[in-house]
């Protein structure tokens, strides 16, 4: 190797990484101006980290948009929702995380930092399949049989995702005079690895426990949302254990307020297309464990969060 | 799906995915061209004094990265460059060692010791094989314990470990890894405390941004990649410019030395080394699987070993090939063992493992973990299949050792030639590109610089920067393992020694820094 060719070569990678930031083609419409990077309110692996890859990889894709995801984690998507509050709102960042970062676990939070108003709504993508979760092998059927051993006096080791998970655990406790241990975990791949290892008795999934619901190694308890789970008829909603709420959640993507109109709409066509697509990995996934495609944009999603702080905060009442 | 589906799975996701070219209709994939390029960087960064692999992995990744993207398909070729880098670089590392007594890496310091000797006589070539064959003999053995007890060890982890008893496995690794790494116990308790209270800046859960003393650039916490890459590779340049600026009259020049004698590797001379391999192997793999004692001790406790049990002429130090044989085995068997603790928990142990367990967290798919070797029946567990393509592309690149590594090694000799005056602008350039790549904003150029700074006083002040990396990545684990520990025992404040094994374990964490402390104080 010549003398040069040492001193070209590195060079010559770099050079290679950065003509990848080029490759946009020229359009009309709304493009970004760079990469686009999208911070996941939950860890990896999980059900919104996942979704948020599988649009990423489909968005470069589609229309060649370069989409960085990363991770930030804690209190239920909160976390990452006051980090975007403050991030520069020209389409470039934009976030994703569940409606109740903008309901419920934002009123919840004694200083959240960010108000509903701070973000641009973009769109959903689906909806939540919420179940109280256990392995089989513990030999409970439904939610109850875990209320008639906690009566007894057993206290389990009970795992959720938000905050609203822990103050639901917390109207079951006074409803039934029981008693849990609870603890918010990053997402729920890290409840189910802490179900299956034993860590934990038993835990919310969002839908991420159907696979393992399918073939028989877990079982949904009870389900979260005011409906019986598809999968799992026999479970009971919890609304029908005396605890009036429904505590289902859209999967959503936002940006800081204020970025440009035709930025949010190019955003959410592009994220709308590629879910309601059924040969996209994306919309499969949402099909296979979740409620769906279930896109909701512009003026509609608005509303939509409008409404989930009014529910919010009845159950907020409630839990005084 | 059974162990055997996942292993074949594995290796068939190595050589078969996303093929970029064929040759005589044998379609070659991705991942494959992704090892031969990095095992070619990574014996070419070995063999150059004043950088070494993890210089070269640090610097590969970001621009790795932004070229495969995130998703999972980028795991295996991403991986695959960087232990194509590790593997290279165990080899190359011995090159200028033996030809120019000076070590390439420092954990050859010990291979100038009996190499040079032997190059003095006329005999590169030998020392050269005999460096080649023990290291390549080290590695393998490394990485079969690896790929034999990382899984039992995975199950294990899972069984036994709850939540208190992560917390407390974490602080004893963060205490092993103060006490073990750099000259003095209490700098390395200082160095990984320093590495975790600026890992907390900004993170964790309250409710307005920690420690940022408002600056919204902070509110974010520090870019990672610029943490690492400033301590770890700016620091070291900035030393590096400052020795070169003190030594500027040292100009001493490179000698041309008569090859003569015997210089071939005979079946003699193998069977003289293989009990030399074989204890300093076993050593290295030890040492490898603890965390942050890395290679560097391995080879000097090779070497010290080898030393004891050899008889006969010519003695260590005079150019016997069993001491080239026990330093290279050593240094090399560390490598494998080192992923033990990373893919069984996370935990990283050295420098090359901090930047694959970077790898894995950046790109999804794989998050190491006790659930990477869960098996599920009538299901693929995508992350073991995996596991297992990382251990394909090891044992492909040990391939590739065995067979060109020797080759390629002796070609490296040119290497010293590189003058370090021009070589440290450009890795200097390099960093900084491949954070800006990556990171895209001037803010993560100037921390990285800062950072480069802490990590140059660090050097100065004779603190460990392992134990500072190894804490700074640990921080946000440690806090949530301790979080969530808390929360699930009921809020026992005493949930660190509730139970017998993070007792254990706690007790551990204690003893190792005594036990450290107190033989430092016979040492002065």
């Amino acid at each position: 190797m010549s003398k040069l060719t040492k001193i070209v070569m590195p060079l010559a990678v770099v050079g290679m990484a950065a003509t990848a930031f080029m490759a946009t083609p020229a359009k009309a419409e709304w493009q970004p101006k760079g990469p686009i990077s999208v911070i996941i309110g939950f860890a990896a692996g999980g059900g919104t980290d996942t979704q948020a890859r599988l649009i990423a990889a489909e968005l470069k894709k589609r229309k060649g948009w370069n989409v960085i995801p990363s991770n930030v984690t804690g209190k239920g998507g909160v976390v990452m929702a006051r980090k975007l509050k403050g991030l520069p709102n020209d389409g470039l960042t934009i976030g994703m995380a569940v409606t109740e970062v903008f309901g419920y676990n934002m009123l919840a939070s004694k200083k959240a930092g960010y108000k509903t108003d701070d973000f641009t709504y973009i769109a959903t993508t689906t909806s939540s399949q919420m179940g109280i979760v256990a392995n089989t092998s513990k030999g409970w059927k439904t939610f109850a049989d875990v209320i008639a051993a906690a009566k007894k006096g057993k206290v389990f080791k009970f795992a959720g995702m938000s905050a609203k998970h822990a103050d639901i655990n917390f109207l079951i406790e006074q409803k039934y005079g029981v008693k849990f241990n609870t603890v918010v975990l990053r997402g729920g791949r890290k409840v189910m690895n802490a179900i299956i290892a034993g860590d934990v008795d038993l835990g919310y999934g969002a839908g991420i426990q159907s696979k393992a619901v399918r073939s028989g190694k877990m079982v949904n308890l009870a389900s979260g949302l005011s409906q019986r789970l598809k999968i799992s008829p026999n479970a009971p909603t919890l609304v029908e254990m005396g605890i009036p709420y429904d505590i289902g959640a859209k999967f959503i993507f936002v940006a800081p307020a204020g970025i440009p109109g035709e930025a949010r709409k190019a955003l959410a066509d592009a994220i709308g297309d590629i879910i309601n697509d059924p040969s996209t990995k994306a919309s499969q996934y949402v099909s296979k464990g979740y409620g769906g495609p279930d896109v909701i944009t512009g003026k509609k999603l608005d509303a939509f969060i409008q409404n989930e702080i009014k529910i919010a905060k009845v159950l907020m009442k409630l839990m005084k | 799906m059974g162990l055997l589906d996942h292993i074949w799975l594995g290796i068939v996701t190595v050589f078969s995915a996303d093929p970029v070219f064929s040759i005589a209709g044998l379609p070659i994939s991705i991942t494959i061209v992704m090892v031969i390029l990095g095992f070619l960087f990574g014996i070419f960064v070995g063999a150059t004094p004043g950088i070494g692999g993890p210089f070269a992995m640090a610097i590969s990744l970001p621009i790795l990265i932004s070229v495969f993207g995130f998703d999972a398909n980028a795991l295996l070729p991403v991986l695959g460059f960087l232990v194509g880098i590790m593997k290279g670089s165990t080899i190359g590392g011995a090159v200028p060692a033996i030809l120019f007594n000076t070590p390439g890496t420092p954990d050859s310091l010990m291979t100038t010791l009996d190499g040079y000797p032997l190059t003095k006589r006329g005999q590169p070539g030998k020392a050269l094989r005999v460096a080649h064959f023990s290291s390549v003999s080290g590695d393998t053995f490394s990485d079969i314990v690896l790929i034999t007890c990382a899984p039992f060890l995975a199950i294990l982890v899972e069984k036994f470990l709850d939540f208190p008893e992560k917390a407390a496995l974490i602080i004893l690794s963060l205490a092993f890894v103060s006490a073990v790494v750099g000259s003095n116990v209490w700098k390395g308790m200082l160095a990984a405390l320093l590495g975790l209270f600026i890992a907390y800046i900004g993170t964790g859960e309250d409710g307005h941004p920690r420690l940022s003393m408002g600056s919204d650039s902070l509110a974010a916490g520090f870019p990672l990649i610029s943490a690492v890459l400033g301590v770890l590779i700016l620091g070291e340049v900035f030393k590096s410019l400052e020795d070169m600026w003190r030594e500027m009259k040292d100009t001493s020049s490179i000698t041309h030395v008569e090859v003569k004698g015997d210089n071939k590797l005979h079946l003699s001379d193998i069977r003289r080394i293989l009990p030399f391999i074989g204890i300093s192997a076993s050593i290295g793999t030890m040492i490898g699987a603890l965390p942050g004692i890395g290679s560097t001790l391995a080879a000097t406790l090779g070497y010290a070993t080898g030393r004891k049990y050899h008889k006969g002429s010519p003695a260590f130090g005079e150019g016997a090939i069993e001491g080239i044989a026990a330093t290279e085995a050593a240094n090399s068997a560390v490598a494998g063992a080192n992923l033990i603790p990373v893919l069984s928990l996370g935990i990283p142990g050295n420098v090359s493992a901090v930047f694959i367990l970077l790898a894995t967290e950046t790109i999804s798919g794989f998050t190491p973990g006790p659930q990477v070797f869960r098996l599920v029946p009538d299901q693929i567990n995508q992350e073991m299949v995996y596991a297992f393509g990382l251990f394909t592309t090891m044992i492909f690149a040990n391939g590739l050792n065995w067979t060109l590594g020797g080759i390629f090694m002796r070609w490296m000799g040119v290497m010293i030639r590189i003058p370090k005056q021009r070589l440290l602008p450009i890795v200097l350039l390099l960093t900084l590109t491949a954070i800006y790549v990556q990171q895209t904003t001037m803010f993560a150029v100037y921390v990285t610089l800062g950072f480069g700074f802490l990590g140059y006083l660090m050097r100065k002040l004779n603190m460990s920067v392992l134990a500072f990396i190894i804490a700074y990545i640990l921080a946000n684990n440690l806090e949530e393992a301790m979080r969530q520990a808390f929360a699930v025992t009921g809020a026992d404040p005493w949930f660190l020694f509730a139970g017998p094994i993070s007792i254990t374990f706690m007790v551990l964490a204690i003893a190792v820094v005594v036990f450290f402390a107190r033989n430092q104080k016979d040492l002065s």
